[in-house]
């Protein structure tokens, strides 16, 4: 049985900077004419004028892919799903009352010095 | 029946992206006659009124930049060199003058001439050498991809010659929605490349039933696990994104992606099948590309019967309106079973992307209507054993070969 080497690209092939070709363009379009029948939580909000490069555009493709498959569970289970994608903001709000707490701790620092001059 | 015909269960389809016959298959006439492929007499006048051959110099990447124009009037000027007379006749030189519009660059015009020798792309090449090779099988549109693709999912483009938004006109279904709904049921996948990639299908198929959809990484799980579905449709990865495993290079091979991409692709759908030796003896599976994407082909697209729509002149950009009684240019198709005899060259019968649904459709479900007219009418790749054209089955060994290639 003969095995055929398959060569390798270029290491510098990866290009997600090259410009949105017309095919990403037109598939972005169709993306966005399905993106107007989501329900509002699952549209990306992103101005599709300003995609300009392939990895923008692979960005953009994801979200409403997601959202699409997203889309078409049932609503108990997408309202699961919600609750549970909702942590992130919960960590966020952690974190900023984390960073609020280093914050102080700062001002507090800044303080010491000067309560030992006094 | 025939053996091969008779262990087939499954049939994928990969569609690959913008690239004619004679640039990625034309070098294989000096290996064999038989394919149709590039001679002395491929040529094309430049806007200097020189003769400027076909020649092997095709690059991976990087030469075809800008994006050749492949929309309906630049393929009208590559086909017909302008000529917009009632009666006129498709000649094939117009390749180099279109390009030259784009960039008004006489010698980087001339690019649009090159083609690959079968060592620059040893997987399409060996497939097509190994198994069956369509001498003629056309994009169904002189056009760009999405119009042409729905070819290949519904027999039609519902009248369209463009890239806009296409709707689908009951009484015409998708192939997959007619073998789901086939008593006995059948079962169809599409696996696009991951969801960075996603699918050209969206308005009317990912939107509306994205169960139909797979990932590549599924399919490759599929074929392992022998869960694979009677048809499948393969899309490659049509952008350079970043996903969890990495950087992921666009494999579509459209200009000015990197071809040797696709070449792993190609070899990885083929692959994945063949080491499941259960799957392998089952299944055929068709490599074709969607349209030529503006790239030089020497073979004059052929008429057809009409498809019941026309495209008006505001429409196709020409001027003029179309019927649809013209297929688009020349593109790559291989067929691959081990129940192929090898170096079959597939010679004399016209195809388009409408066999695609043609032939599922007659393989599993028989004889079936609605079709569009040039669905009804198109050539099939695959005869049923029972059909009276069975001398054109290609499956016709009589013991499975053993001595495939495998790729590495």
């Amino acid at each position: 049985m003969t095995v055929i080497r398959v060569p390798v690209p270029a290491k510098n092939s990866f290009n997600p900077d090259r410009p949105v070709s017309g095919l990403l363009k037109a598939q972005i379009l169709h993306l966005q004419d399905a993106e107007k029948r989501l329900p509002l939580d699952l549209r990306s909000n992103l101005y599709i004028n300003a995609i300009k490069t392939e990895g923008e555009a692979a960005d953009y493709i994801r979200q409403v892919t997601e959202a699409i498959h997203e889309a078409h569970i049932d609503p108990v289970r997408r309202r699961a799903k919600h609750r549970r994608k909702a942590r992130p903001s919960i960590q966020i709000a952690a974190a900023a009352d984390e960073r609020s707490v280093r914050q102080t701790k700062k001002k507090v620092a800044r303080k010491q010095p000067a309560q030992k001059k006094a | 029946m025939p053996p091969g015909l008779d262990n087939l269960k499954h049939i994928v389809v990969l569609m690959m992206e913008n690239r004619s016959f004679d640039h990625m298959l034309g070098a294989l006439k000096a290996q064999n006659p038989r394919i149709d492929g590039i001679t002395d007499q491929s040529t094309n006048p430049d806007t200097t009124g020189a003769q400027i051959k076909a020649q092997p110099l095709a690059e991976f990447q990087g030469q075809l930049d800008p994006d050749p124009d492949h929309h309906f009037p630049a393929v009208d000027l590559q086909i017909f060199n302008g000529d917009t007379t009632a009666g006129r006749a498709p000649t094939m030189q117009g390749f180099i003058k279109s390009y030259f519009n784009q960039q008004r660059n006489v010698t980087h015009s001339q690019k649009i001439m090159y083609y690959f020798t079968p060592d620059k792309l040893p997987v399409l090449s060996t497939l097509a050498t190994e198994f069956a090779v369509f001498n003629r099988w056309f994009a169904s549109i002189p056009g760009p991809t999405i119009c042409n693709r729905a070819f290949a999912h519904y027999g039609t483009s519902f009248g369209r010659v463009d890239m806009n938004l296409l709707y689908v006109n009951e009484p015409f279904k998708s192939i997959y929605n007619r073998l789901i709904s086939a008593n006995p049921k059948h079962t169809a996948k599409l696996y696009y490349y991951d969801q960075t990639s996603s699918t050209m299908e969206i308005t009317n198929l990912l939107q509306n039933q994205p169960e139909l959809f797979g990932t590549f990484q599924q399919f490759l799980d599929d074929c392992d696990k022998g869960d694979l579905p009677d048809y499948s449709f393969v899309e490659p990865n049509y952008s350079d994104h970043d996903s969890d495993v990495g950087e992921e290079l666009a494999s579509d091979q459209h200009p000015d992606h990197n071809i040797q991409a696709g070449e792993q692709f190609v070899a990885s759908v083929y692959n994945a099948i063949k080491q499941n030796a259960d799957l392998w003896k089952s299944t055929a599976l068709l490599v074709v590309y969607d349209e030529h994407g503006g790239i030089y082909d020497h073979v004059p697209p052929p008429p057809c019967p009409p498809d019941g729509f026309t495209a008006s002149p505001n429409d196709t950009g020409t001027g003029m309106e179309f019927k649809f009684d013209r297929l688009g240019v020349r593109v790559p198709a291989i067929l691959i079973s081990p129940w192929i005899p090898k170096g079959t060259v597939v010679d004399g019968r016209i195809f388009e992307h409408a066999s695609i649904p043609a032939t599922i459709t007659k393989f599993f479900l028989g004889d079936y209507s609605p079709r569009s007219p040039r669905e009804a009418s198109a050539e099939i790749f695959l005869e049923p054993a029972a059909q009276p054209n069975a001398a054109n089955n290609l499956l016709s060994l009589a013991s499975m070969r053993t001595d495939c290639p495998d790729f590495a």
